[in-house]
């Protein structure tokens, strides 16, 4: 078993470097639908298997409040280059996530928060968690695409 | 990979002069993801990318886990399509606007109408300075 070399403080450049080297990537079978445009098609995440590599293996990536930090910091008006991206590199890393928890993980790191935040308060959920099967199998009208209306956020992935 | 550091302000060659490694830190490519655009898309292989985000025909953004600095960076693709039939064009997309430190979106069309067009064969790649 590979064991993760004690990176706090190392660049996350250069975890990412070591994890390319000694880790395998993992090909996720799930797959995030949202919706954050009522006037757009959903959208739909595609985990990263050399990312999905590094979240279970632990000890690699940041914790997600980090990316909410700087998030902060791009959004204010005078925001000319990141300042605290020490945040990145010097935060204490993660433990070893399930694949379950690192696609909650991504979800709050790449799905805007105005999704994931209250994405079942609708008359129909704003995001849903599935399997890639269960997507359609062609790119037919994929600019159409849209969450069902009968689907119930809770509801069990065939 | 050693976890051991050389540090460095000068790569100097027996014959062929010197280069400073600042050159090397800036002028690498920063990220870069090989992904299938059609089907059930899937990231091939990539470095730096957490996600990729599919939007809708022709239309992806590439996340990165190491955020970029600023919104200068540059980045550039290639896709091919019906065994390279059609020639298509990578460009930023309105995902992509302002330019965001933590991704880049790309837009997929035909250089013969300028269809959006999805690819089995599309790559990304990223190149600028890290938060």
């Amino acid at each position: 078993m590979t064991v993760t070399p004690e990176f706090q403080g190392t660049h996350l450049w250069d975890r990412l470097c070591w994890a390319k080297e000694n880790l395998e990537g993992h090909q996720s079978d799930y797959r995030v639908v949202y919706e954050d445009s009522l006037d757009e098609c959903a959208k739909i995440l595609v985990p990263d298997p050399n990312w999905m590599a590094c979240a279970l293996q632990g000890g690699i990536l940041p914790p997600v409040e980090v990316y909410w930090m700087l998030a902060q910091d791009e959004a204010q008006p005078d925001f000319k280059k990141h300042t605290r991206g020490y945040l990145l590199h010097n935060s204490k890393p993660i433990e070893a996530m399930t694949e379950e928890q690192a696609i909650e993980y991504l979800i709050m790191k790449d799905v805007p928060q105005s999704v994931w935040r209250d994405y079942d308060s609708g008359n129909k959920p704003k995001m849903v968690i599935c399997r890639k099967e269960q997507l359609p199998g062609t790119r037919e009208w994929r600019n159409a695409w849209k969450i069902s209306e009968d689907i119930k956020a809770t509801e069990q992935a065939a | 990979m050693a976890l051991g550091k050389i540090k460095a302000d000068t790569l100097e060659h027996s014959t062929a002069g010197s280069l400073d490694t600042s050159y090397v830190v800036n002028g690498s490519a920063k990220a870069w993801n090989s992904f299938n655009g059609t089907g059930t898309v899937a990231i091939r292989d990539s470095f730096n990318v957490s996600s990729l985000t599919d939007s809708t025909t022709g239309q992806y953004a590439t996340v990165f886990t190491n955020s970029m600095s600023n919104g200068n960076y540059s980045h550039s693709g290639f896709a091919e399509h019906d065994g390279g039939t059609h020639a298509l064009f990578a460009t930023s997309n309105k995902d992509n606007h302002p330019p965001s430190t933590t991704k880049a979106g790309i837009d997929s069309f035909r250089g013969s109408d300028n269809a959006a067009v999805d690819s089995s064969q599309m790559t990304h790649i990223i190149v600028g300075d890290l938060a």
